[in-house]
């Protein structure tokens, strides 16, 4: 029976909602040990790769090129080389909620002494303008409540000069 | 591994809130109009294998053809095919927190074929069996969010 | 086929509730490590790496990327597959159809997922399109519907799921990579949990697992010399239903039956309970067990529940059905579908251990399940 059809609509029908899903990410225990290092000793901690001769910082516990097991752990230095950078200028909530920073804030990728790897992390008592890659930078931790995340480290601050080793 | 307990491992809880706008289709949409303003269930019919879909859409999934015109109501009438009801806390994935269900769940199917799932209004278990005659009950101010504005389904007379 | 497949290498990782000790790279590189062994052959050899999990179930995306230096995937090509439940055989069934196709000779696939991390009934849920959120409480909904349905048409009884659960169980204590081995006594343990969804209990469903499971899969040329235990493809099927709100249950035809059908024509296959030896099926519910013994043509329309009864589908009998324990005892999804072609692999060559059917195993049949009951099937062989 065909007597009647519904209504059309007269504007496209949105059905709009939102998901909440909970989660935990376990870091294992190569993550932890590199966390915990930041946390309790305020060191920056590494794998090294004795067959490729490669310092992965963060750990990682597999060499990627020679899929050897990695358990040499070495320290690497707190300060290094920033290798290129970026500001974010834009608010948005991850900024706040997450990074607990004001905008704008800098932040880069920085080889530190010691490592094969790059590191991110932001900058701070820095004049933006002022930021050059190839610029020294050093690592500076919270004093007070440090978690076991890699806000531990604060932010990287400039160094004047690189030091004598 | 007794080991394991000791040691401390470290995690970090996120909760992930992902908002989305499901664009419903005009076929669904309308389904949608209908539901909130006339209490009024529509599918419609596929023009080659004559199955009624439901919820309704462009193209039929069972023979791959594009619907026409051929709308039915469908009643807001049906059998209870299958139910049941959560014992434990469920999961709800809109507010990201367990909780228990009110009511019973059942896939009840319309008179004229296709099913609906859906709350029934009688919590008590022991009252419920599989053929059940339910129908729906609206909420006095549709939502215009489709399956929401029906309430749940009450049982109307006993079948056999 | 074009070209003949076999799998060379089978690899599994512990599985848990929870892994806190690795991350994903780390748990997904124990199996790896496992299977490169088994197979003995060195990481160098593996042209192509796929790994497979579902995303939202533990919220860990871009698997082919970030997971690389667990898989050993670096600089070398592959992908990643992400469907529901079945996706470790997608997985597994994408690596064969590579070798198949001569373009590659040896294919590493991955199956893994952590769930200690999230609740994979609420993104199962949100799979749902929103209108019908509110209203599925995901599998474990579907089963119990099914479950109501099923015991109203036959025979059966809660406690005939209680006796594939105490098989399961059993099988699992044999099976030192099975996540679940409770050591249970009788069918009166099965009825002591409590309820999770009327009348279902606890017991008579799966767990949330960490884990992960690797297959090394490689071509005729290239099996023949690596080792003396070639186990072969001999076919695969993949079929897929509606989304319907009917998902178990019902009298309509399901996919396990006509994927069973295509499957069993092309292959000569006329009794099954003749000509396939050894069954590793996935079972997220003990109740899915018994329809899955009439799906597949071992038992008649609304009979399954009378095989249990019988002890015929125990590891000593003449239908050996999830010797492993099956998805019962051990569940991390990306892998579980994965695992039923890894343990029917086993079960060919005689490598099972303790969990080994006492029946001569020429020809297995793993199936997989997923979302709104999707199937996949792949039958194996000792010889072609």
């Amino acid at each position: 029976m065909m007597t009647t059809k519904p209504a059309k609509p007269t504007t496209p029908i949105i059905f709009a909602g939102q998901l909440m899903l909970p989660y935990r990410f376990e870091a294992g225990r190569t993550g932890s040990r590199f966390l915990k290092e930041l946390r309790d000793n305020k060191k920056i901690m590494g794998l090294k790769c004795a067959k490729c001769n490669k310092v992965y910082v963060p750990p990682r516990s597999t060499c990627k090129e020679c899929f050897s097991k990695l358990d040499n752990w070495v320290e690497v230095g707190n300060e290094g080389k920033l290798l290129t950078y970026t500001v974010l200028r834009v608010t948005r909530d991850a900024e706040r909620d997450v990074l607990k920073k004001q905008l704008p804030v800098a932040y880069g990728i920085i080889k530190l002494d010691g490592a094969d790897t790059g590191f991110v992390h932001m900058l701070g008592e820095v004049d933006l303008d002022k930021i050059k890659v190839g610029m020294r930078v050093k690592a500076v931790f919270r004093e007070d409540e440090r978690k076991g995340n890699i806000l531990d480290i604060n932010y990287f601050k400039p160094v004047s000069k690189a030091r004598k080793r | 591994m007794a080991d394991v307990q000791k040691e401390e491992f470290i995690g970090v809880e996120i909760l992930s809130k992902i908002p989305y706008n499901w664009s419903m289709g005009p076929y669904s949409g309308s389904l949608f109009i209908e539901m909130k303003e006339n209490k009024k269930i529509w599918g419609i019919r596929c023009p080659k294998c004559k199955k009624l879909l439901f919820p309704p859409e462009a193209m039929c999934g069972y023979c791959f053809t594009e619907v026409k015109d051929d709308w039915e109501e469908i009643g807001d009438e049906g059998t209870v095919m299958q139910f049941t009801k959560a014992g434990m806390p469920i999961f709800d994935n809109r507010t990201g927190k367990f909780a228990f269900s009110e009511r019973p769940l059942a896939n009840i199917q319309f008179d004229k074929g296709p099913y609906i799932m859906h709350w029934l209004e009688e919590k008590d278990m022991e009252k419920l069996h599989l053929g059940m005659r339910v129908k729906a009950v609206w909420r006095e101010q549709g939502r215009g969010r489709g399956y929401e504005d029906i309430m749940y389904f009450r049982i109307i007379e006993e079948k056999k | 086929m074009a070209n003949r497949v076999a799998i060379v290498g089978v690899g599994r990782s512990t599985q848990a509730a929870r892994r806190p000790e690795v991350n994903d790279a780390e748990m997904i590189n124990e199996a790896v490590r496992a299977a490169l062994a088994d197979a003995q052959i060195d990481i160098n050899k593996v042209q192509a790496v796929l790994t497979n999990s579902i995303d939202g179930f533990d919220n860990f995306y871009l698997g082919d990327c970030l997971l690389v230096d667990g898989t050993g995937g670096y600089m070398k090509s592959g992908m990643k597959l992400h469907t529901g439940g079945t996706v470790g055989s997608t997985g597994a069934i994408a690596a064969f159809n590579m070798v198949a196709s001569g373009m590659f000779d040896v294919v590493l696939t991955i199956g893994h997922q952590k769930q200690e991390r999230g609740n994979s009934m609420g993104t199962l849920c949100a799979a749902a399109p929103g209108e019908l959120r509110e209203f599925v409480q995901g599998a474990i909904g579907a089963f119990a519907q099914a479950a109501v349905q099923y015991m109203k048409n036959t025979g059966a009884t809660l406690e005939h799921a209680g006796m594939v659960r105490l098989k399961a169980d059993k099988n699992a204590c044999r099976n030192p990579y099975a996540h679940l081995r409770l050591g249970l006594k009788s069918i009166d343990d099965v009825a002591k949990s409590p309820i999770l969804i009327w009348p279902l209990r606890l017991l008579d469903f799966c767990p949330q697992s960490c884990g992960a499971c690797a297959l090394i899969v490689a071509s005729e040329k290239v099996a023949k010399k690596i080792t003396r235990k070639p186990v072969w493809v001999a076919d695969h099927e993949t079929v897929h239903e509606l989304q319907s709100e009917i998902v178990f249950g019902g009298d309509e035809e399901k996919s396990q039956q006509i994927a069973a059908k295509r499957l069993y024509k092309r292959n000569g296959i006329t009794n099954p309970i003749r000509d396939i030896d050894c069954f590793e099926l996935y079972e997220p519910s003990s109740w899915e067990e018994l329809y899955l013994y009439e799906h597949f043509f071992l038992a008649e329309h609304n009979k399954g529940w009378k095989m249990i009864e019988s002890g015929i589908t125990e590891i000593e009998g003449e239908i050996p059905v999830n010797p492993s324990g099956g998805v019962l005892a051990t569940n991390a999804i990306g892998a579980t579908a994965m695992l039923r072609i890894a343990e029917a692999a086993l079960q060919i060559r005689g490598d099972a251990g303790e969990h080994q059917v006492t029946r001569d195993v020429k020809t297995t049949l793993s199936s997989g399940l997923g979302g709104t009951n999707w199937t996949t099937l792949v039958l194996l062989k000792r010889s072609l």
